[in-house]
């Protein structure tokens, strides 16, 4: 499949129904303007900014707003912490334009902050070295007491030992995850584990395996997940599930169980590297499988900040999901997860793309998702050096796949708008394979165990919102890649994300 | 005769009037002696014009021997002096032969002919029978004496086949051919390192100069290239008198050049190869296929054929010296494989960027078969084969690569008859080569047979300064050599010789080692204008300073004696901006010049200060003044391996081991009497003082902390201004603070700037301040640009590195020791910090139940100020026994309520109690009134 085929075909589809194409309207007169020649015409094609626009913040230029954490503080404003350990308000982050926006800085000084959230007067921040909540006390606009709530890990002075820090859990907990010294080892304590901190400054440990986070967050209804990045025992980059006590697939800090006085069970047995995440799943209870692979250059290359749709339809159909930020591709990607078996697991979409630097931190209110993003040390698309975008549901729902459940026998598709039953009832608007990666203690992994499963089936229900893919040859604990190119919404609209990547650790019965 | 030729000429004998004496008129013979000539090229060049005129006409001349001193400062008509002579006694080595008393040494520097030990490793047989029949022919130039001139043709034919038996059994020869890439290397190492100060350039249209010592016409006729590469790696091996020095050319540069020099050599088609066409995604089985075409080619080139979708075989010979276990690497893109005598060693199959595979092959010593297969499907194409084993580090596998076999040259080859060996033996003693070359058999060394008389009775018209020498070596001198001989030796034997002077030891010394090609000294020496333009370097726009090598006037007063020996020795690359390379001459040829330099040159005036500021102060002037707060050193001298951010000159961190103090005080004055036409400013113009206001305000003073400070080597803190972009943070009026790893606070370091221009870290792992400092607070930039690894160390001056431990403590007795863990071990808790007035932090932390206030207030805004810490404590419970720390070191010292730590820095602190531990501690009981107990400490550093 190509994209230019892809862009041929919807232009024709395009031009016979144009009347009835949401987009198209809004398209429309700008084409004509451009040019009156039908080259002109993919402009009608569906684009991501039909539906999710982006609004850029102008940053000034005495601020450097490597952006590490979102969040929106009692009076309104929008708190921004830096990798340079600086906290910025933005006093009307909803303007749009966001013209004459005032920005301030709150604080600074501050060591790596990659997590902000506000809990009444205190804003509770996760520096490299320690979680601290800040007061202005003297109400100047600036932060004046700086009170460490746990510093319970340990930095050796490794500029990986980067900490993550979440929102507080219905407990009230804060949950951190702490990258390992370096991509292999874990030189002091707790690194490469994830432990949460109740609000009176108690850590415990929860997770070790972990290797390098780029982002926490928490679905609907409340359990943790974390995105890890590839490199070794992470064949590539995924979202993983923080059951606790789990363990999260990289052996590197389990010597630090010795620390935990049993609290969350024994030492799990060391995985075999060169195997299969699955495979020792099935040895090894307390490994956790990836819930969500993002697979390496088709998804993303860094996945990074996550943010959960509660918002309750007003970012649109996706209530719910998650968004999940790929640095390197400054990118959002839309993950859907069920639980199967007792553990999650899901797919991911694409989303949007064309953020303005690397995507680091995802913050999504009513009016829209927050994206901060820098490209300092691992570069990206974006091409700027930090960046701070809105994207803005437009009120025009896209024709996307809404879920995709996986079923003994194949999967179901949900749409968030009635499909064409001609197209999306043909096996052969469906294309699939499967394939999954080499778990093992060196860097990454290609793409291994390559299988095409047979779809037989493609049943579209009645209503239209849903199709019935009926499949011969599910792999367990592969990454199953979905190719959806020729199926058309009962208005002819192609997807306008055409690709699902489902890890399907679980088979349900 | 053109007219420009005949300006030349004018030019040239008007400053030959103007001759001094370089030797101060020691040999008496001749007033009128050399000194060195700007206009020397001129000579030069109207040489070669003149020998170009007369090239076609004139028979084939057998040069006479050529020494470059010689040549450049005696060889003229009216220049064959005594000084000459002396030169030529040493270098044609005839002290070998003809005693002479050692007090000689000052002026004759002996060279010792090659050690022959293993030259059969070295050089051909055919070049040596050629060599021997007719030195001079064969090396015009050379400084080798014809032993066999007086011999009938069949005596001379029949000695010299055995002497050339007897050299080739000393060892065997290994053929490898040189490759394209590593001769294009090697000509430009050839033309930059330095080989050109001596060598002739080959540039076909540089004139040729008389001063370039002489290579065989045709290297490639006297050396292999394992060889040749082996001698350049370490010249002074064979030669062990440093003419040739030491270019320090590691193994592969030493192949290079050797490479360039043999370029010539026929091994031309040492690789075999079958081209194939064909689309594939693994190795085929290229034995089923029909090649495109075959040939021959040097190496394993996978550029001979298409862009894509081709495949080669090549097969190549190669030589390994050692038996034992070989390991081959092949590395390719796409698939390739390789096999040794037909078996298999590592294969890489499939289509994909360069990756590698190696595979492990006993072979015995001798001639080998490789056997290598490539395919390229598309995209790039790369082939590596490469070898590591018994004595030869991992490399191409091309170096070892021989021609294929040849029968017909096979008959030809050289095959060393015993019985001849016997013979040449024998005659390498009784002819005399014994006299000057070493060749041990064994562990013995072959004695000359052959005895001359002392220098002493020598009659200056006979023997080998005869016109028609006669059953003498036969050394093909000039008639100007003979002269200068003659009167070299009359000179020395003559009783009014004067005691030698240390210039003489030194003339004597930088002539015969031609140092004067690249050195200038006084007025003596430099490069020649004919080679001026060879020298270059990666800083044009450093002028001559970057590419001329520096000049050894006034050389002994200036660098150290340890250092000098050090450059003899080991060579030098001080000058990274400089292609030419100080070579090793070894200090056993030239080690007596660092006496010499030093009785030659007196020292310059001492200059140093005494002063009573103390050392940590001076040293932050000296640093202050070599940052961009002062005069900007940083700019154009390299820190380390930290670039300089204007061009890049000589290394500031090595300059102390290098230079003399003294000088250095002289030098910093006044730059331009020690180097005249640097661009190194004078930072005190005149003596002129521009920063009145540091130290004492007096320049020798600050000179003097610019050593101080630099006098610490690598572990100088970096001047301020360093790194291509600063992000330098400073407090204006409000404190300022950096949290991250600081070097000497840890990595939970908080570091706060303070508007008076004092700084501290705290430590809040051990909760403790960790360092004080003045001045500038921090450069953010290692942590804020890239990624952010490693520790910053402070920006400012004048550091203090408070001692290592927690400052509280519960002490059973006031014996028990203060502990040794860290504060979280101790279960203290780091509590934050809340910012007061100007946005100055008062941490907080938790000692049991003790909550404690730590801040820090400067005590005024002058320069250097003193700091104020407060800790407040509180506790609903007394803690018993509680102690603070306000100080620890090997000494303190107290009077009038002050403190001093190490005789370094000071405290002032109520109710401090010294006690002696393991040094010294000054401990403050923690009194608590009301639940609360405060103690005020001033630090002064």
């Amino acid at each position: 499949m190509t994209l230019n085929i892809t862009l041929m075909d919807s232009t024709t589809t395009v031009m016979k129904k144009q009347t009835a194409s949401p987009f198209f309207r809004s398209v429309s007169a700008l084409a004509l303007l451009v040019s009156a020649s039908f080259s002109s015409f993919v402009f009608g094609q569906p684009a991501e900014d039909d539906y999710y626009r982006m609004i850029r913040f102008d940053i000034p230029p005495h601020i450097n707003l490597e952006a590490g954490g979102i969040d929106l503080m009692p009076d309104g404003k929008l708190a921004v912490s830096t990798r340079r350990g600086d906290i910025f308000l933005v006093d009307k982050p909803f303007a749009d334009p966001p013209k004459e926006v005032q920005w301030t800085k709150y604080a600074g000084g501050l060591h790596e902050v990659l997590g902000i959230h506000s809990v009444g007067d205190w804003l509770y921040t996760t520096q490299r070295c320690e979680l601290t909540r800040l007061k202005d006390e003297d109400g100047d606009g600036r932060a004046d007491l700086f009170e460490t709530v746990s510093d319970g890990w340990e930095i050796s002075g490794d500029y990986h030992e980067y900490a993550f820090g979440s929102r507080p859990d219905k407990d009230g907990n804060q949950w951190l995850v702490l990258c390992l010294t370096g991509s292999f080892n874990s030189n002091v304590p707790y690194r490469g584990w994830c432990v949460r901190v109740t609000p009176d400054g108690k850590m415990i440990p929860t997770c070790s395996g972990i290797r390098s986070p780029g982002g926490i967050g928490m679905n609907a209804v409340g359990d943790m997940f974390y995105t890890d990045n590839q490199g070794p025992w992470n064949g590539t980059c995924g979202l993983k599930h923080l059951r606790p006590g789990s363990f999260q697939g990289h052996p590197g800090g389990n010597g630090w169980y010795n620390l935990t006085g049993g609290v969350i069970g024994k030492r799990p047995t060391e995985p075999q590297s060169g195997s299969r995440i699955m495979t020792e799943a099935k040895k090894i209870p307390e490994l956790e499988p990836t819930a969500v692979f993002f697979p390496y250059k088709k998804m993303g290359q860094s996945a990074s900040g996550i943010a959960c749709d509660s918002t309750g339809g007003k970012f649109g159909p996706f209530e719910g999901q998650l968004f999940v930020g790929d640095q390197t591709f400054s990118t959002v990607m839309r993950v859907y997860l069920e639980k199967v078996k007792g553990h999650y697991q899901g797919v991911c979409f694409p989303f949007r793309s064309g953020l303005g630097s690397g995507s680091l931190s995802l913050k999504l209110t009513d009016r829209g998702l927050f994206v901060g993003g820098t490209n300092r040390g691992w570069g990206s698309r974006g091409n700027k050096p930090y960046a701070l975008d809105r994207l803005v549901w437009t009120g025009e729902v896209s024709f996307e796949v809404h879920e995709m459940r996986a079923k003994p026998d194949g999967f179901e598709l949900t749409f968030t708008q009635p499909v064409d039953p001609e197209t999306a009832g043909d096996v052969a608007s469906y294309k699939m394979q499967t394939y999954t990666y080499i778990y093992q203690a060196s860097y990454g992994s290609p793409e291994v165990d390559h299988t095409e499963p047979k779809i037989t089936a493609a049943e579209v229900a009645s209503d239209g919102l849903s199709v019935r893919l009926r499949i011969d040859g599910l792999q367990e604990g592969h990454v199953h890649e979905l190719h959806m190119g020729n199926v058309r919404s009962v208005k002819a609209l192609p997807l306008l994300h055409n690709v699902g990547y489902y890890t399907l650790n679980y088979i349900p019965e | 005769m053109p007219a420009a030729l005949r300006l030349d000429f004018r030019c040239v004998r008007t400053v030959s009037r103007t001759r001094r004496s370089l030797l101060g008129g020691a040999l008496h013979v001749s007033s009128t002696q050399y000194r060195v000539l700007s206009m020397r090229c001129a000579i030069v060049s109207l040489a070669t014009c003149i020998s170009l005129l007369f090239a076609t006409h004139a028979p084939a001349v057998q040069a006479n021997p050529l020494v470059p001193g010689y040549e450049r400062f005696f060889a003229e008509d009216d220049a064959h002096t005594a000084n000459g002579g002396a030169l030529l006694l040493g270098e044609l080595n005839c002290l070998s032969c003809h005693e002479a008393l050692a007090a000689l040494s000052a002026y004759v520097q002996t060279k010792q002919a090659p050690i022959l030990d293993n030259v059969g490793q070295r050089v051909r047989p055919e070049f040596l029978r050629e060599y021997l029949a007719a030195p001079h022919k064969a090396k015009p130039g050379t400084t080798m004496p014809d032993l066999l001139a007086s011999a009938s043709e069949s005596e001379r034919i029949d000695k010299v086949e055995a002497l050339v038996h007897f050299l080739a059994s000393t060892g065997k020869l290994r053929e490898a051919a040189p490759i394209t890439p590593a001769v294009t290397r090697g000509e430009t190492l050839f033309h930059t390192v330095g080989c050109v100060a001596c060598h002739q350039p080959s540039q076909v249209d540089f004139a040729k100069l008389s001063t370039s010592v002489p290579l065989p016409a045709e290297m490639e006729k006297k050396y292999t290239l394992p060889g040749l590469a082996e001698f350049l790696q370490n010249p002074l091996h064979v030669r062990p008198s440093g003419r040739m020095p030491h270019l320090n050319l590691n193994e592969a540069e030493a192949r290079d050049v050797a490479s360039y020099l043999l370029r010539n050599l026929e091994v031309a088609g040492v690789v075999e190869y079958a081209y194939y066409e064909g689309s594939w995604q693994d190795l085929p089985d290229f034995s089923k296929l029909e090649p495109k075409s075959k040939g021959k080619t040097t190496s394993f080139d996978v550029n001979i054929g298409r862009p894509d979708q081709f495949g080669i075989v090549f097969k190549a010979l190669f030589d390994v010296a050692q038996e034992g276990e070989y390991t081959f690497h092949i590395g390719s893109d796409d698939g390739s494989r390789i096999r040794v005598d037909g078996k298999e060693v590592a294969v890489v199959p499939g289509v994909h960027p360069v990756v590698f595979k190696s595979g492990k092959v006993k072979l015995t010593d001798g001639t080998h078969e490789a056997e290598v297969e490539f395919f390229e499907q598309g995209g790039g194409q790369e082939l590596k084969v490469e070898y590591e084993g018994p004595g030869i580090k991992r490399q191409s596998l091309e170096y070892a690569l021989m021609p294929p076999e040849d029968k017909a040259k096979d008959e030809k080859k050289f095959v060393v008859k015993p019985e001849l060996v016997v013979k040449g033996r024998a005659l390498f003693g009784s002819l005399g080569c014994a006299s000057c070359h070493q060749l041990r058999i064994g562990n013995q060394q072959i004695a000359s047979a052959v005895s001359a008389k002392p220098l002493t009775s020598l009659d200056n018209e006979k023997g080998c300064l005869a016109d028609s020498p006669a059953k003498v070596p036969d050394f093909h001198l000039s008639k100007n050599q003979r002269v200068a001989l003659a009167a070299a030796i009359k000179s020395l034997n003559s009783p009014n010789l004067r005691p030698a002077r240390p210039t003489d030891a030194i003339n004597a010394t930088l002539t015969a080692f031609n140092c004067y090609a690249c050195h200038q000294r006084g007025e003596v020496g430099g490069v020649e204008r004919s080679r001026n333009a060879l020298f270059n370097s990666n800083q044009p726009e450093m002028g001559d300073e970057g590419r001329i090598p520096p000049h050894l006037t006034g050389v002994g007063a200036k660098l150290k004696p340890g250092w000098l020996k050090q450059v003899f020795d080991d060579g030098a690359k001080d000058r990274p901006y400089m292609f030419t390379r100080m070579p090793r001459f070894g200090s056993q040829n030239v080690g007596h010049l660092i006496k010499s330099f030093a009785e030659a040159d007196p020292p310059v005036a001492d200059h140093s200060v005494a002063t009573n500021i103390g050392e940590r102060k001076v040293k932050s002037a000296g640093r202050k003044l070599s940052g961009s707060q002062g005069f900007s050193c940083i700019k154009c001298h390299t820190w380390g391996n930290v670039k300089a951010t204007g061009i890049q000159s000589i290394n500031m961190v090595t300059l102390t081991r290098r230079l003399q103090e003294n000088w250095f005080h002289h030098y910093m004055l006044n730059p331009q009497q020690y180097r005249p036409g640097t661009r190194m400013p004078a930072a005190w113009p005149q003596g002129q003082v521009l920063l009145p206001n540091l130290l004492d305000g007096k320049a020798l003073t600050q000179v003097n902390s610019i050593w101080r400070f630099l006098d610490d080597g690598d572990k100088a803190a970096m001047p301020v201004g360093l790194g291509a972009n600063p992000i330098v943070l400073a407090a204006y009026d409000e404190a300022i603070i950096y949290r991250n790893f600081i070097e000497g606070a840890g990595p939970r370091a908080i570091g706060v700037g303070y508007p008076e221009q004092v700084n501290q870290a705290f430590d809040a792992n051990n909760l403790r301040i960790a360092l004080l400092w003045h001045g500038a607070f921090i450069d953010a930039s290692k942590h804020w640009l890239g990624r952010g690894q490693g520790f910053q160390p402070p920006l400012g001056d004048n550091v203090l590195k408070l001692p290592e431990g927690v400052s509280f403590a519960v002490l059973e007795n006031p014996e028990t020791s203060w502990p040794t863990v860290t504060a979280k071990d101790l279960g203290y808790r780091f509590r934050g910090y809340r910012l007061g007035e100007a946005r100055r932090p008062a941490f907080r932390y938790q000692i049991g139940n003790a909550s404690v206030e730590d801040e820090l207030v400067a005590t005024s805004k002058k320069e250097f100020t003193s700091v104020r810490r407060t800790l407040t404590i509180t506790a609903t419970e007394p803690i018993d026994n509680l102690w603070y720390r306000a100080a620890t070191g090997n000494t303190i010292a107290m009077a009038n309520g002050v403190a001093t730590i190490d005789d370094s820095w000071r405290v002032r602190v109520t109710g401090g109690k010294l006690r002696k531990s393991n040094g010294a501690e000054l401990l403050v009981p923690v009194r608590f009134v009301d639940g609360k107990a405060t103690i005020v400490q001033e630090y002064e550093w």
